[in-house]
Formats: C-alpha cells, structure tokens, sequence
C-alpha cells in the first residue's frame, strides 16, 4: 500500500536562471541553498515517487485546449522552455503510480486529462532538477509525477477543487497496491505580477499570510481565498497558490515549516519554501 | 472584437518558430489568417501591449510576444509600452525568459 511521506512547496522562479546575478550575493546563496535543503530533506524521505504539481503558463497549451487538470502518465521530459543552465532532458517517470492516480480519479468523480508523453515547462522541470536529480545523484531511484493545473490561465481551477484534487491523489496513492513512498511537491507563487504594469512588484504581507497558512495546515483559509484578493494582492503569479493548495489538499492536517522566504524583487518573486511534515 | 482569436495569435507568436517568421516578413499577410478586427490588427503590428491587456488578453502572453517579436526586446522597452513613458523611470525587474 502506498503512503504520501511528506511534501514541499516551492517557487519555480526562471528569472533565477534567466538572471542569476541580479540580486545581492547573500540572498543568492540562500535561494538555491534553499533549494539544496529541499533535496537533502528529501533524501531523507527515501521516496519512490514524486508528484510535482505546477500551472501551465501558455506554453503547454493554447487556446485549443486548456484543461482544469492533467496528469503525465507516460514518458516525461523538459523543460519545453528551456533556459541559460537548464536544458531539455529526459525526466525519470512513475508510469504505474501515475496510471493508477488517473484511473482511480476516474473511478472516483475526477475526470484527468491525461499526457502520455508529456515535455513539461519549468514548472515541474526546475523543482525536478534542484530537488529530486541531486537525490538520485545519490542512488534513490525515484520517478516524478506531472501534474498541472488551470492556475495561470482562466478558466481557473477553483480554490476547492484544487483542495480536493490533492485529496483525489492522496486517495489513489493510499490504494495502490504497491509499497510507493510518495512525496508532493507544490510549485509556485508566492506573490508575483507576471507582465503586467506592476511586474516587480512583492507583497511580502501576502506570501507571510499565505505560509501561515502552509504551515498551520490551514486548509479553510486558503480556500475561502477570492480570487480577486489573490489577483490584488498576490498578482496574477499569486494565483499559483493553488498548486500549494492541491498539495496541502494531498496531507490535510499536514503542520509546516519555513525553510527559507525571501522577496526578491530582482526574480520578481517573493520566493517561499516550505516543507509539510506527514 | 476577439480576445480569444488574438491569445490564439498571441500564443502561435510565442511557441511557433514558423508563425513567427511569417509575422517578421509578412505581417499583413499572416493577420488575413485571423478573425480580427483593424483594431486588433493595429494592436499587434503596433505592439501595443497596454492595449491588449485591456482587450483581456493574458499578461504573459502579451510578455512573450513582445520577447519573442518586438524591434526592441529589451524589458525596459516592455514596461514603457505597458506604463507609457511617464511611469518608466527607475528600475525595471523583469520575468521574461530572455533578457
């Protein structure tokens, strides 16, 4: 039997790639540190799966088609997007967990999309690089999960459903027969204006709000979040708290802790990292 | 007036190396493709971004087709055709993926 072991919310900031000098040394060091601690918790985790949940920011899908959620069940690489450092690459893949997450969601009220042969963007190829390659570096042989969600374009999931998507996967991950060890990643946020007139801008208020409630596992609260509040205070990046949601959503009653927060106006990111302990 | 038509072209200009190449040398004749109005169709030869944005097409849209197509790709030159001249002083921080 399966069992979420632990989860980790994280941004999935390009601007670091894109521009990693800009902002001062010391705060350099701690974001990719950060990262680093991610990976070192993690090892200590021994997962056999990971399920990075992120939003898609128009590169996967065009207005063709735009699922509320998807799932990657089949081969994965990425990024789509590549960038200065991190370059296209074959993903290491949880086929069967992933398969059976979709079925049983199928089974159960939850209609998945699924991608069989998924290139991700950076939103699951930049915590799939800084947090899970350095473990497998090591030996651990762990598969990652894509899972997307409506988060950077409308329609958007709503705040609830993305609660219960994570419920969905914690569900399946509980009934797969087989011993997976299970970690949930949610990437993305916090706070970010992402090409709009306010680009650069941080609300350090909003993302503390929004960690408080990470690490108090306070699940009602971020649900009752209006989508205008985000959108005021947390940007149109800020709408990528979902993914913290569907995570939280994967461990109800999960406690938090901060592991590093910085708001980094040169990443145009308040930067958060939180680990939820199972 | 689309906004669904203009994201349609709005995401091809990101993504698709051909469309783009089409829009460098012939605008006019890649835009017939599309339902647009001559608003709209002044809006994207114009790079006008601000006036996108207002038309509700997704701000990272608007951010990728002007690092992707515009003459001047730097992030400065973005916020100025986002704010207007006046709000362009100080410090521009950026979330394109070129730069």
């Amino acid at each position: 039997m399966g069992k979420i072991v632990g989860g980790f919310l994280v941004p999935h900031d390009p601007v670091m790639f894109v521009a990693p000098e800009a902002p001062a040394e010391d705060i350099r060091k701690r974001m990719w540190g950060a990262f680093d601690t991610c990976a070192e918790r993690l090892a200590g985790l021994e997962a056999t799966s990971v399920v990075i949940i992120g939003a898609d920011h128009y590169f996967n899908f065009g207005t063709g088609c735009l699922p509320q959620y998807i799932i990657g069940t089949g081969d994965v690489d990425g990024p789509l997007d590549v960038l200065p450092g991190l370059k296209r690459q074959i993903i290491p893949a949880s086929e069967k967990l992933a398969g059976f997450i979709a079925d049983h969601g199928h089974a159960n009220g939850f209609d998945w999309a699924v991608a069989r042969a998924f290139t991700v963007d950076h939103a699951v190829a930049i915590p799939d690089r800084l947090i899970i390659d350095p473990v497998r570096a090591r030996g651990q042989s762990i598969g990652t999960i894509p899972v997307y969600i409506a988060a950077g374009v409308d329609p958007f999931i709503k705040m609830k459903r993305a609660i219960e998507l994570g419920g969905a996967i914690k569900a399946a991950v509980e009934a797969m027969p087989d011993d997976e060890r299970v970690v949930v990643i949610g990437s993305g946020g916090i706070s970010h204006w992402v090409g709009t007139p306010e680009m650069g801008k941080v609300n350090e208020a909003f993302d503390r709000e929004i960690m408080d409630y990470a690490c108090t596992g306070n699940l009602a609260a971020i649900q009752a979040l209006s989508d205008d509040y985000i959108l005021d205070n947390g940007g149109n990046g800020g709408m990528e708290i979902r993914q913290w949601a569907v995570a939280m959503g994967a461990m109800p009653g999960a406690r938090g802790e901060i592991i590093d927060y910085a708001p980094v106006r040169e990443w145009v990111t308040g930067l958060g990292f939180v680990q939820l302990f199972a | 007036m689309s906004r669904n038509v203009l994201e349609k072209l709005m995401h091809q200009l990101c993504v698709d190396r051909t469309v783009k190449q089409r829009f460098k040398e012939d605008p006019e004749g890649l835009l017939a493709r599309y339902a647009l109005s001559e608003e709209e169709r002044a809006m994207v030869t114009g790079f006008d971004v601000a006036g996108m944005q207002k038309h509700g097409v997704n701000p990272m849209l608007t951010l990728g087709f002007w690092t992707e197509n515009a003459p001047n790709r730097h992030p400065a030159a973005y916020m100025k055709a986002l704010r207007g001249a006046a709000a362009a002083e100080g410090q521009v921080f950026s979330a394109g993926l070129k730069q």
